[in-house]
C-alpha cells in the first residue's frame, strides 16, 4: 500500500518535470546563444492554446468519428505557434536591440490578453476551451502511464547535450553567447545562430505548452503554465545552463509540486500555503543558497 | 522606407480612403448598424431602413481633399522649403475642406430630422389619440419653417406628441474624414518647418511624443485585425454585404465604431471621464513603481506581489486600530506603502546581498503574494496539528536565530564559513521540526479561524472602519448612492474647486518666467488663485448646477498625482536622488563617485514597492472593489499594465501620469465596447497594452531621424550633449550590428 502511494508520487511528479523541462531546454538554447528569454511563460501559454485549438477543430470536422491523429497534429501547431511567438522575440530583441526582459515581458502580457480575445471568438468564453474527444494515447504499465510528451522531455535531454556539445552547430552557439563579437570575427553570422536558438526554444516551450493543454488535460484554461515558465528560468539558472544540471533542477521542482499537490489534498495544510513553496524554493535557489551559477558571458546584451 | 515615399504613400492612402472609405455616420442604430455617407454622394444603409437624402456640396469636398492628398504626393518630389510650403497648404486644403464638409453633413442631417418631425406630426394630426391636441400641432406644422429642431420637438411635446428617439442619430465623422482631418493637421503641423523657429519646436515636440503615438498607432492598426477577425458586420434585415464595396465599407465601419466607442464615453461625458480616472488610477501608483525601478537601473516586475502586500497592511490597519479618523487614515495608508516597500525591498536586498536576479526574484514573490491573500482570506483553512507545532516552534526559533546574529562575534563566526553555517542551521531546523511534529502526528486536523477574514464563504475581509474610509466623489457633494442612485443634480461651488489648480498653475508659470525664489513663486500662486476665483465668482461659477454621476472614484487620485509630483522632486530635486539615477546609468561611475550601489539597489526597490503598495489606497481604502474592504478580487494584473505605463510614459511622472489615464480610457472604453459588441471583450484592450510594450520596446525599427530628431539636430552641431539618462530598454545602437 505504502509503495504504490510512494510510486503514484514518483509517476506526478515526473508528469510535474515534463512542461518545466521542455521550457527550460528551450530556455537552454536562447539563453546559450545570449538572449534572455523571459518569454518561456507566454510561449507555453500561446503553446497549449495553440494545441487545444488546433486539436478542438480538427476533430470537430469529423464529428462522431474517432480521429487518433488529431491530437497530433495539436502538438505540432504547439510547436510552430511557440516558434512564431519566439521569433517575435528574437526580432525585436536581435534584430532591433530591444531590453530582451521588456520584449518578453511584452510577450507574457500578449499571452494574457490574446488567449482569451481568441477564446471569445471561438467559444463564448474568455478563459476556457472546448474539451477535446481524441486524447493522446498514454504510454506504460501501471501508475507509469505517461503521454508520449513525457518520453519526450526526457528523451530530449541527452539529444539536447549531443547537439550543444558535440556539434558544430552547438559549438556556435555556446561562442555566440559567450563573446560574440570574436565569433563574428571568425565568420560565424551571430544573428543567424541567434535567431535560429531563439526560434528553437520557442519550438521546444510550445512542447511544454501542448503537454499542458492537451497531453496532461483536455482543453485550455486561461493562465494555465501558472508561473511554470519563471520556475523552468529559474531552473535554468539552478541548473548552471547545462543539460544535465536542468534535468535535475526540473526534477527537484517537479517534485516539489508533486509533493505539495498530494499535501494540499490532505488536512496537512491549507493549499493556498502549499502552492506557494516551490516559489519559495526557488528563490532560496536563486539568492545562491545551493551553489552560485555563473551565466553565458554575454546573456541579455544585444550584438 | 524612405521619407519620400512614406510621404507619397500616406497620400495616396488619404486618396484611396475618400474613394472606398465611410466619410460620415448619417445614422446610427442600437446594436451600431449604421448609414454612411461616402463621398460624394454615395449612402451605404446597413441598418435596411434609413431613408436617403441628399447632402449638398460633398462633390466640391471631395474635389478639394483630393487636390490636398494631391500636393502631399507631389510634395514628396519637392525638396527643401517649398516642401514645407506644400505641406502647409495641403493641411489647410483638407482641414478646411473637412470641416466645411461636415458642416454641411451636420445641416443636412438637421433638415432631414425636421422633415421626419413633420411628417410624424402630420400623422398624428390626421389621427389623433386623446392626449394630442390637433389645433396645437396644426401651429406647430404651420411654424416649423422658423423653428430649430429641439424647439420643433419641444413643442410637439408641449401639444402632446412626444417624440422619443430622433431619426439620424449618431451623426459624426467616419474613416475617411478623420484620417483627411488628422492627415491635415499633421501637415500644417510639419509644414511649420519652413520657418526656422518653429522648426526647433516641432523637432522637440516630434522627440518627445514620435515613438510612443506611433506605438500606440502600430499597436492600434494591429488590434485593428484581430477586431475584424472577430466582429461580423452588423446589418439590419435584408441587407446584404455581396458587394465587394458594400462589404468593405461595413468592414470599415465596424473597426471605426470600434474605435471610437473606445474613446467616446470617456471623453464624451463626466460620467464617463471619472469612470476613465478611476482605472487610471491604480495604473499611475503602479506606472511610477515601474518606471521609479527603471530609472534606478531595476526592472520592477513585481508590482502585483507589492500590491497585494500593500492591500493586506492597509486593511489590517483600517479594519482593526482604534482611534479617530484622522489618525486611522493617514496610518493605514502609510502601512500601504510600508508593506509594499518591504515586499519590493526584499528583492532589492536579495540582488545587493547575493546577487540574484531581481526580475526571477519579483515574479516568484508575485505568486507567493497572491498565495498569502488567498490564506488570508480562506473560511477556516486546516492545518494538521504537527504543521501548527511546526509553526509554533518557527516562531520561536527564527526571532532567536536574528537576535543571534545581530550580535557582532556570533554573526563574524557564522560569516566565516557562510555555507556551513548555513547547513548547521538548516538541520539544526529540521531536527527541531521532527521532535515537535512526531509527538501529535496522531491527533486530529486542527480548523484555524483566520483574525482577517470576514465570516462567510466569500474571500473578503471585514470592512473598513469609518474613519479609515477615503471619500468617493459623490460623497464629497453630499450625496448617499444609496438613498438617492442614479446622476444626482446638486449646485456646486466650481470657483473653490477650481481656483486651486489655477493656483498651482500659477507657481509653475512663475517658475517658467523665471522668479527663483519660493516665496514669490508660492505668492504669485496663491495671488493668481485668488484672482482667478473672484473673476469665475464675477461670472457667477460659485453657484452652478453640476449633475454628478453615480461614479466610485475616490480621493486616492489624488494621492496618485501627489506621488507623481513626489517622485519628480525626489529624483530631480535632490542629492540623494540623484545618486539613485547614477547608479541606474552607470553604477560603476556612481560607485566611483561615492554612491553605495547595494544601498540604492534596496533602497530603489524599495520606493518603487512602496509606489504599487499605494494602489491600497484605491482599492481597499478608497473602496474601488464595490465595498470598503480587502477583497480576493483586487485586480493585480493592473502591477502589469504598470510597465506598459512606464514604458510608454519614458519614466517620466508627468509622462506616467497621461499613460496612465490614456490607457484608463481605453479600459474603460473596453468595458463599453462589450456592451455594445457582443464579440468583443475587455481584453481587446489588455491585447492593445500589450503590443505598445512590444512596439516600444522594438523601437529601434523607428528611423533615428524619427524617433528622435533632436539628438540628430545635437550631433549635427557635433556637440557631445546626450540624454543624460536613457531610461533601459533603449536599444543600445553599436557600429557593428
Amino acid at each position: 500500500m505504502e509503495s504504490i502511494v510512494l510510486l503514484t508520487l514518483v509517476a506526478s511528479a515526473l508528469r510535474a518535470t515534463t512542461p518545466l523541462l521542455f521550457a527550460a531546454l528551450g530556455g537552454l538554447f536562447s539563453e546559450r546563444s545570449g538572449i534572455v528569454n523571459i518569454a518561456l511563460e507566454g510561449i507555453l501559454l500561446f503553446g497549449a492554446l495553440a494545441a487545444a485549438v488546433t486539436a478542438y477543430l480538427v476533430e470537430s470536422q469529423f464529428p462522431g468519428q474517432p480521429v487518433p491523429w488529431a491530437p497530433w497534429l495539436g502538438v505540432l501547431a504547439a510547436m510552430l505557434t511557440g516558434g512564431l511567438i519566439a521569433w517575435i522575440h528574437a526580432v525585436v530583441s536581435i534584430r532591433y536591440k530591444a531590453d530582451q526582459i521588456i520584449s518578453g515581458t511584452a510577450i507574457n502580457l500578449m499571452a494574457v490578453g490574446i488567449p482569451a480575445v481568441i477564446l471569445m471568438g471561438l467559444f463564448d468564453n474568455s478563459t476556457n476551451s472546448a474539451g477535446i474527444r481524441n486524447r493522446l494515447p498514454q504510454w506504460g504499465e501501471g501508475v507509469f502511464q505517461f503521454s508520449p510528451l513525457v518520453y519526450l522531455a526526457f528523451l530530449l535531454v541527452p539529444i539536447v547535450w549531443f547537439v550543444l556539445f558535440r556539434t558544430p552547430f552547438g559549438l556556435r552557439i555556446r561562442a555566440v553567447g559567450e563573446h560574440p563579437h570574436a565569433a563574428g570575427s571568425v565568420g560565424i553570422s551571430v544573428q543567424r545562430v541567434r535567431y535560429t536558438a531563439v526560434i528553437l526554444s520557442g519550438v521546444l516551450g510550445g512542447l511544454g505548452g501542448a503537454y499542458l493543454s492537451i497531453g496532461n488535460f483536455n482543453h485550455f484554461v486561461a493562465e494555465m503554465a501558472a508561473g511554470r515558465g519563471f520556475i523552468a528560468l529559474a531552473a535554468l539558472i539552478f541548473g548552471k545552463w547545462h543539460p544535465l544540471g536542468v534535468l535535475g533542477a526540473t526534477l527537484l521542482f517537479g517534485a516539489f509540486e508533486a509533493v505539495a499537490t498530494s499535501l494540499g489534498g490532505g488536512n496537512i495544510l491549507p493549499p493556498s500555503l502549499v502552492e506557494s513553496i516551490p516559489f519559495l524554493l526557488t528563490m532560496a535557489v536563486l539568492a545562491g543558497f545551493i551553489g552560485r551559477a555563473v551565466a553565458p558571458k554575454a546573456l541579455g546584451d544585444p550584438y | 522606407m524612405n521619407e519620400r515615399s512614406a510621404i507619397a504613400s500616406l497620400g495616396v492612402l488619404g486618396i484611396l480612403s475618400l474613394i472606398f472609405a465611410p466619410w460620415a455616420v448619417v445614422n446610427r442604430e442600437i446594436g451600431a448598424r449604421g448609414t454612411l455617407l461616402l463621398l460624394p454622394d454615395r449612402i451605404f444603409d446597413f441598418t435596411g431602413r434609413t431613408a436617403p437624402f441628399d447632402v449638398q456640396g460633398m462633390l466640391l469636398v471631395l474635389i478639394l481633399s483630393l487636390a490636398g492628398f494631391g500636393l502631399l504626393v507631389g510634395s514628396a518630389f519637392i525638396a527643401g522649403r517649398s516642401r514645407y510650403l506644400t505641406w502647409l497648404a495641403a493641411g489647410a486644403l483638407l482641414v478646411v475642406a473637412t470641416l466645411w464638409g461636415f458642416q454641411q453633413v451636420g445641416a443636412a442631417v438637421d433638415q432631414a430630422r425636421i422633415e421626419v418631425v413633420t411628417a410624424t406630426v402630420r400623422d398624428a394630426m390626421e389621427d389623433p389619440t386623446p392626449r394630442q391636441d390637433p389645433q396645437a400641432l396644426a401651429a406647430l406644422l404651420e411654424e416649423m419653417d422658423e423653428l430649430t429642431l429641439n424647439e420643433a420637438v419641444a413643442a410637439a411635446g408641449e401639444a402632446g406628441l412626444r417624440i422619443r428617439r430622433l431619426p439620424y442619430s449618431g451623426v459624426g465623422m467616419s474613416l475617411a474624414a478623420a484620417l483627411a482631418m488628422g492627415i491635415g493637421i499633421l501637415s500644417l503641423f510639419f509644414g511649420l518647418r519652413a520657418f526656422p523657429r518653429a522648426s526647433r519646436a516641432v523637432d522637440r515636440f516630434v522627440g518627445a511624443a514620435a515613438v510612443p503615438a506611433i506605438s500606440i498607432i502600430l499597436a492600434l492598426l494591429a488590434s485593428g485585425v484581430v477586431i475584424l477577425l472577430l466582429q461580423e458586420t452588423p446589418v439590419g434585415s435584408g441587407v446584404s454585404l455581396d458587394d465587394p464595396l458594400t462589404w468593405l465599407v461595413g468592414r470599415l465601419d465596424t473597426l471605426w465604431f470600434a474605435y471610437t466607442t473606445l474613446f467616446s464615453d470617456s471623453l464624451g461625458s463626466v460620467g464617463g471621464f471619472m469612470e476613465s480616472l478611476k482605472f487610471a488610477t491604480p495604473l499611475i501608483f503602479t506606472g511610477l513603481s515601474v518606471a521609479f525601478g527603471f530609472r534606478v537601473g531595476l526592472f520592477n516586475i513585481g508590482a502585483p506581489g507589492q500590491m497585494v502586500l500593500g492591500a493586506i497592511g492597509a486593511a489590517a490597519v483600517g479594519v482593526y486600530l482604534p482611534g479617530p479618523g484622522f489618525i486611522v487614515l493617514p496610518l493605514a495608508v502609510v502601512a500601504a506603502a510600508v508593506m509594499g516597500g518591504l515586499w519590493g525591498a526584499l528583492p532589492g536586498w536579495l540582488k545587493a546581498r547575493f546577487g540574484a536576479n531581481e526580475v526571477i526574484n519579483t515574479i516568484l514573490l508575485n505568486y507567493i503574494a497572491a498565495s498569502m491573500l488567498l490564506f488570508l482570506l480562506t473560511d477556516r483553512p486546516t492545518f494538521a496539528a504537527a504543521a501548527i507545532e511546526i509553526f509554533r516552534m518557527l516562531a520561536v526559533a527564527i526571532p532567536i536565530i536574528v537576535v543571534l546574529l545581530l550580535i557582532p562575534q556570533i554573526r563574524r563566526l557564522a560569516m566565516r564559513a557562510p555555507r556551513v553555517s548555513f547547513a548547521v542551521v538548516g538541520i539544526a531546523l529540521l531536527v527541531a521540526m521532527v521532535a515537535v511534529a512526531v509527538p501529535v502526528a496522531a491527533d486530529p486536523a486542527v480548523e484555524v479561524r483566520m483574525p482577517f477574514k470576514a465570516p462567510g464563504f466569500e474571500p473578503k475581509s471585514y470592512p473598513l472602519q469609518e474613519g479609515a474610509r477615503i471619500a468617493q466623489v459623490p460623497a464629497l457633494f453630499g450625496i448617499d448612492l444609496q438613498q438617492s442612485p442614479g446622476v444626482n443634480v446638486v449646485p456646486t461651488n466650481l470657483a473653490l474647486l477650481l481656483a486651486p489648480v489655477v493656483a498651482l498653475l500659477g507657481v509653475w508659470l512663475a517658475k517658467a518666467v523665471g522668479i527663483v525664489r519660493w516665496p514669490w513663486r508660492i505668492a504669485a500662486g496663491l495671488g493668481l488663485g485668488v484672482v482667478s476665483f473672484l473673476v469665475m465668482a464675477l461670472f457667477g461659477l460659485t453657484d452652478v448646477d453640476f449633475a454628478v454621476p453615480p461614479t466610485n472614484l475616490n480621493l486616492s487620485f489624488l494621492i496618485a498625482i501627489a506621488m507623481a509630483v513626489f517622485m519628480q522632486v525626489l529624483l530631480w530635486q535632490t542629492k540623494w536622488g540623484y545618486n539613485l539615477r547614477a547608479v541606474g546609468v552607470s553604477p560603476k561611475a556612481a560607485e566611483y563617485g561615492g554612491a553605495s550601489i547595494g544601498g540604492s539597489v534596496i533602497a530603489g526597490m524599495a520606493i518603487a514597492g512602496a509606489f504599487a503598495g499605494l494602489t491600497a489606497t484605491h482599492y481597499v481604502l478608497g473602496g474601488a472593489l464595490d465595498e470598503y474592504a480587502l477583497r480576493q478580487s483586487l485586480p493585480t494584473n493592473d502591477g502589469f499594465d504598470g510597465i506598459a505605463v512606464a514604458l510608454l510614459g519614458a519614466n517620466n511622472p508627468l509622462g506616467v501620469v497621461l499613460a496612465a489615464f490614456l490607457f484608463g480610457v481605453l479600459k474603460n472604453g473596453g468595458a463599453v465596447l462589450n456592451i455594445t459588441y457582443a464579440g468583443l471583450t475587455r481584453d481587446v484592450v489588455t491585447m492593445i497594452l500589450a503590443l505598445v510594450v512590444l512596439f516600444i520596446a522594438a523601437r529601434g525599427f523607428l528611423p533615428e531621424r524619427i524617433a528622435n530628431p533632436l539628438r540628430r539636430r545635437q550631433e549635427e552641431q557635433a556637440s557631445e550633449l546626450r540624454e543624460p539618462l536613457d531610461p533601459p530598454g533603449k536599444p543600445v545602437r553599436t557600429e557593428e550590428g
